[in-house]
């Protein structure tokens, strides 16, 4: 009777129920038996740890807010400023910007012995790590939104009498902002990345740091809550971007659709030397 | 009164020139050495006239029109505009518009046309009052909020010319600015870029590919040869105005067209 009704049912729809099915599965399997609860804990005994220790987690979300907070500052200011100079000046920009598209492809974690050599094993070093993580996709799209902005904005600016700082502030800086928000998410979210992972490896406090200590312990339910803190601020994160984005929304497709029409020539170049 | 009229007239008459190039040359200096892109180019533009200049692809045409409009120095000689020389781009003397990509795309149409007076700081309302009245002599009253991408081909380059004229400057040059658009909007367009100037009696140095539109807007055609850049000749387009699209169809107006046509053929 109502077969039709439910025949196509919207991708929305769909979501939530696959996430549905998923945590009912997560808290069926281990208690049927057919995995055992050390490597799947059920659901409602992660919730109920984390409910019990719930002081301890929001201690820990706390500093890893805090670590993240700090690394996102470092990666998207350096990232924007150094990003403007490598895309807005040619001469460093031929110089620079091969080193930094190759230092993009270093695993960066290796790095992080190091870090922890020099500032220890206390937040600085996590914020100086998810720091430098961050930074390149910031610093990389920024460059590039700035090097193929279309030849056509600033000529027209010039003819309609911009200076200098007018060029800057009223065409180069809006007219980058779409590319330099997607540089923004991705390095965003790898600061996250960053900070949780060094939390992982050497630490002493931190969500991460509950991961790493729980597992030793094999203390699975609270592994598991560990890790369902971590989504949960992904989650937040990726929201609070999208609302970023939708507020840009209006020119960003705009100005895409201008980019791949009108500039062509300026992006393959552009490409090409990436 | 009349008396009056008539001094004034005689002030902004036809007899001042509003454009006037003297032995202009331009040389490039590029990876193969030094390319001649412009040689003895001389134009005078009497103020209030509507001069085409055509020519071959690469023949310099936009070149020439940089440097008219300051964005480009010559490597030789002296454009006078309004009387005093360009040395570089003064938007209240000259106006520009462009081919196609040049409105903000962040930007609505009203505050794309009052670009040029935010970076003059002009008060808000002053300058919002005198874009709205620009959007609505281009015929785009009621579109002030919409942003480009929301606009046709040729609405967006009739904000092009709103842009272009906010600012009252005597001369307009347009770079091919209905080359993008399709042939029946780019009748329409031309159309209604002459009801604009007889409007604002602006002085209007406009390039293009077309022949058609070369001879349907102008006044005087100027037909220029390929590299180097010289101007070959000045046909005077002697049809009455207002122009009609009649006219197209003419004797006369197809004989100016094959004019033009020999001019650019025979040319080596």
């Amino acid at each position: 009777m109502s077969a039709s009704r439910f025949s196509r049912p919207s991708p929305r729809t769909v979501r939530r129920l696959i996430g549905i099915m998923l945590l009912v599965l997560w808290e069926a399997i281990p208690r049927l038996g057919i995995l055992p609860e050390l490597f799947i804990p059920p659901l409602t005994k992660t919730l109920n740890v984390l409910w019990l220790d719930r002081a301890i987690y929001a201690a820990a979300l706390l500093v890893t807010v805090y670590e993240v907070a700090i690394a996102m500052l470092i990666a998207c200011g350096a990232g924007i400023l150094i990003g403007s100079v490598v895309g807005g000046v040619a001469g460093i920009r031929r110089l620079m910007l091969p080193v930094f598209s190759s230092l993009y492809a270093v695993p960066i974690v290796i790095l992080y012995p190091v870090f922890t050599a020099w500032f220890g094993i206390g937040s600085e070093s996590k914020i100086a790590f998810a720091g430098v993580y961050g930074f390149f996709p910031v610093m990389l799209s920024t460059a590039a939104g700035i090097r193929t902005i279309d030849e056509q904005y600033l000529l027209a600016a010039r003819s309609m009498g911009a200076s200098l700082p007018q060029l800057i502030a009223r065409v180069i800086i809006p007219a980058s902002i779409p590319t330099v928000l997607s540089g923004l998410r991705l390095g965003g979210a790898l600061t996250i990345i960053g900070v949780v992972v060094s939390e992982m490896l050497t630490s002493a406090d931190g969500i991460g740091y509950l991961v790493t200590k729980n597992r030793t312990t094999l203390d699975s339910p609270r592994v598991f809550a560990a890790i369902i803190v971590i989504l949960a601020l992904s989650v937040c994160y990726d929201i609070a971007v999208r609302f970023i984005e939708r507020r840009t929304l209006v020119w960003q497709t705009a100005g895409r659709r201008d980019a791949t029409s009108q500039s062509v020539r300026a992006a393959v170049p552009a490409q090409a030397a990436a | 009164m009349q008396h009056v009229a008539n001094v004034t007239g005689d002030r902004t008459g036809v007899s001042k020139a509003a454009v006037e190039v003297r032995d202009l040359s331009h040389v490039y200096v590029g990876r193969d050495g030094a390319v001649p892109a412009l040689q003895d180019i001389d134009m005078t533009v009497p103020a209030g006239r509507f001069v085409v200049i055509v020519g071959p692809s690469g023949c310099g045409k936009t070149s020439l029109l940089m440097m008219l409009a300051g964005l480009r120095a010559p490597t030789g000689g002296t454009i006078l505009c309004d009387g005093r020389a360009i040395s570089k781009p003064d938007p209240s003397r000259v106006g520009v518009v462009f081919q196609e990509a040049s409105l903000y795309p962040w930007l609505t149409a009203v505050e794309n046309v009052e670009f040029p007076l935010v970076l003059k700081h002009a008060p808000r309302q002053e300058r919002r009052a005198r874009a709205e009245a620009m959007l609505k002599l281009v015929g785009l009253e009621g579109f002030g909020a919409r942003h480009p991408h929301e606009l046709s081909g040729g609405m967006k380059q009739r904000v092009s010319i709103a842009r272009g004229l906010v600012q009252d400057p005597p001369v307009l040059l347009m770079d091919e600015p209905f080359a993008a658009l399709d042939e029946q909007t780019r009748m329409t367009m031309g159309h209604e870029l002459l009801r604009i100037w007889e409007q604002t009696s602006k002085t209007v140095v406009f390039i293009t590919h077309s022949l058609t539109e070369a001879v349907y807007l102008a006044d005087d055609v100027l037909v220029m040869s390929a590299r180097p850049g010289r101007i070959l000749d000045r046909i005077h387009v002697d049809l009455p105005r207002p122009r009609t699209y009649q006219m197209m169809a003419t004797e006369e107006f197809g004989a100016l067209r094959e004019r033009i046509w020999e001019q650019i053929r025979t040319t080596p």
